[in-house]
């Protein structure tokens, strides 16, 4: 039997991390494998798609209503038998979201028993690592491969750049870079070059077609709306080199006069 | 942490217990802290021997995720019908700062037509008086004590901080506590003294309520004194001035001078307000200086290590603290002998009285065995 893959994927807030990560679970699901997908972002929107535009209560929502949660309660099937979680989060501005993540972790590891037969299990991380809580699924071992997505940009990759920062702060290796393609000029090359500055290797180059959008609006995968685009034939094959992807490596940060002159 | 920035390893009350100190200094009749059940047990306890109402919002794993303004507000309405309270204190606590708790919206919430302190403290503060000096702004912005007290509060705090880093229990990385001489055999050395005719300066300076203790020692040295004709030979000054400080403090200090005119016992110096423990020194100085330089022998109570030890060279020094961590460096300070009164704060919390001190009742004891004895000689 395979070791399980415990993956969680960084980056910048908005840069298209639930969509990236739900399609390759999709992708995952077409190939047979047992694939779970825990979101961790307040706005709870990584599982919408493969729940057809279906929201799912999260657990933090069941907490608060200090519910006694159990499995069926929090973890919900999606396409291809995709197991979905939503931790949720406090209302902007209010409590605190790390411990929120902390929580709500605890209490999936703790009720779920499914989790200990998946193939693959994706956390989908809120873009800003702002506190402890944010990497709790680290910390707590929880997460056996890191990857960072970005765009050719600087501010996305200024992020990822920081991220990686936090990663050598945290002891935890990365598996690759994705780049979630904006358009912008000569950007596989730009995060190409960044990628192997760092240490770490371009894993995919997701380009922009507005089909991933338009699925998206209706709630629905790539993989699921459109199996034939072309798009759905780059994150299979993401999804392939994911699950084959061994190495990971201790990413070196960038000085930041060097992350300009990259994007320039 | 880096580890030079470590400055006090041991541990002390907290910034939230000052904060709750304070607010019962200003005479509140509940304070509730917003944060964990747990949080500052012990002497949320020991103030409701002090007669006021200590509860919680009792935070709990949820309260830290989802914040807890609505919890805060119906125990602010629940508080006011079971106490009818005339002041309100609410303090912060870590968990409820961390998470950025906001105490202004909770007490609008709530809209009492009772004036409410809003203390937003957590106990992440080096020094401890941070607590009272947030807890007397907030005083003093509710309109409880005017800008003056709370300048001269400031003032205060600042000395009792120098205090402490100087001689006191934040002076030394880590103290080991300590329970100070033995107490029967102090108390024949000061009876021996005052029977020789030797002549003793009491110096009472003593930290607000701590004082119903410190001055059973002033008394029982009096009537020893007494009881050996050697009265005259003993001057007494204490921090007694009740015409300074927060209400429940200028309380204390005419409890206090009540209960002293009634044993008969003069207090020939008024050295301060009991708030002003920190600044008293220089004035005893002055006086020792002017008036009492060829005294033998001085027993100093409640905070004495703020007491310079410039004019006391010449006496010998015997001090009252109840900090078993204050010994070693009121040893060091030039002390002769140093005694430890255990347990004083739950035994002065809440009377309006003086409370016997062990080394008052050794005295007693010691001085009635002495006395016996010499009668049976004779
Ligand atoms: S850590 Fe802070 S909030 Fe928690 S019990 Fe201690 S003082 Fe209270």
């Amino acid at each position: 039997m395979m070791a399980q893959k415990r993956i969680a994927i960084y980056g910048k807030g908005g840069i298209g991390k639930s969509s990236t990560a739900s399609n390759v679970a999709a992708a995952c699901a077409d190939e047979g494998y047992k694939v779970m997908i825990i979101g961790c972002d307040p706005k709870s929107d990584s599982s919408i798609t493969l729940l057809g535009g279906k929201r799912i209560p999260t657990i933090l929502d069941l907490l608060r209503q200090k519910l006694d949660v159990t499995e069926k309660d929090i973890v919900h099937e999606g396409y291809k038998g995709v197991k979905c979680v939503e931790v949720g989060g406090p209302e902007p501005g209010i409590g605190c979201a790390g411990r929120g993540i902390i929580v709500a972790i605890q209490k999936l590891r703790k009720v779920c028993t499914s989790i200990d037969d998946m193939d693959l299990i994706i956390y989908d991380v809120p873009g800003d690592i702002v506190c402890g809580g944010f990497v709790a699924p680290i910390r707590k071992g929880l997460v056996n491969q890191a990857y960072i997505l970005t765009s050719g940009e600087y501010m996305p990759l200024y992020a990822a750049n920081n991220i990686c920062r936090g990663l050598i702060k945290i002891n935890t290796p990365l598996s690759g870079i994705i780049c979630n393609s904006r358009s912008v000029t000569r950007e596989e090359d730009i995060v190409k070059k960044f990628s192997e500055e760092i240490g770490s290797k371009l894993m995919a180059f997701i380009p922009k077609e507005q089909i991933v959008q338009d699925c998206e609006r209706d709630g629905f995968s790539v993989l699921e709306k459109a199996p034939d685009s072309p798009v759905a034939g780059v994150y299979r094959e993401l999804a392939h080199t994911i699950m084959s992807n061994e190495g990971s490596v201790m990413p070196s940060a960038l000085e930041d006069e060097r992350l300009r002159e990259l994007t320039r | 942490m880096a580890e030079n920035d470590i400055s006090i390893i041991h541990p002390r009350p907290s910034s939230i217990v000052a904060a709750l100190y304070t607010l019962r200094d200003l005479n509140v009749d509940v304070a509730i802290l917003h944060g964990p059940p747990g949080c500052s047990f012990k002497h949320a306890r020991l103030l409701e021997e002090d007669g006021i109402h200590v509860v919680t919002t009792a935070l709990d794993e949820n309260g830290f995720v989802f914040g807890g303004r609505d919890e805060l507000s119906s125990l602010l309405t629940k508080v006011n019908e079971m106490f009818n309270p005339k002041l309100i204190g609410v303090v912060g606590t870590c968990a409820s700062m961390i998470i950025g708790e906001e105490l202004r919206e909770p007490v609008q919430d709530a809209n009492l037509d009772v004036p409410v302190i809003e203390v937003e403290v957590h106990a992440g503060y080096p020094n401890n008086t941070k607590g009272v000096l947030i807890a007397l702004e907030s005083a003093c912005d509710a309109g409880i004590i005017d800008p003056e007290e709370l300048g001269r509060q400031k003032i205060l705090l600042e000395e009792a901080t120098n205090v402490e880093k100087r001689h006191g229990a934040a002076s030394r990385e880590y103290l080991t506590p300590s329970r100070g001489d033995l107490k029967y055999k102090v108390a024949e050395k000061v009876i021996d003294y005052l029977k020789e005719g030797k002549r003793c300066l009491t110096i009472m300076n003593a930290k607000k309520e701590t004082g119903y203790m410190f001055a059973d020692i002033t008394v029982a040295i009096n009537e020893v004194a007494s009881q050996l004709g050697m009265e005259d030979n003993v001057i007494n000054m204490a921090n007694v001035d009740d015409t300074l400080g927060l209400p429940r403090v200028r309380h204390h200090a005419k409890s206090i001078m009540d209960d002293f005119t009634e044993k008969g016992i003069t207090i020939h110096e008024n050295i301060g307000g009991m708030d002003e423990y920190p600044i008293t020194g220089e004035k005893v100085s002055g006086l020792i200086t002017e008036k009492y330089s060829d005294f033998d022998f001085a027993v100093i109570t409640g905070v004495p290590h703020a007491i310079p030890m410039d004019n006391l060279q010449e006496m010998e020094v015997i001090s009252v603290t109840n900090g078993p961590r204050q010994v070693i460096p009121l040893k060091e300070m030039g002390h002769e002998n140093v005694i430890v009164e255990i347990d004083l704060h739950p035994k002065t919390l809440g009377v309006n009285n003086i409370v016997e001190s062990e080394f008052g009742a050794t005295i007693r004891e010691v001085a009635k065995d002495m006395l016996e004895r010499n009668s049976e000689a004779v």
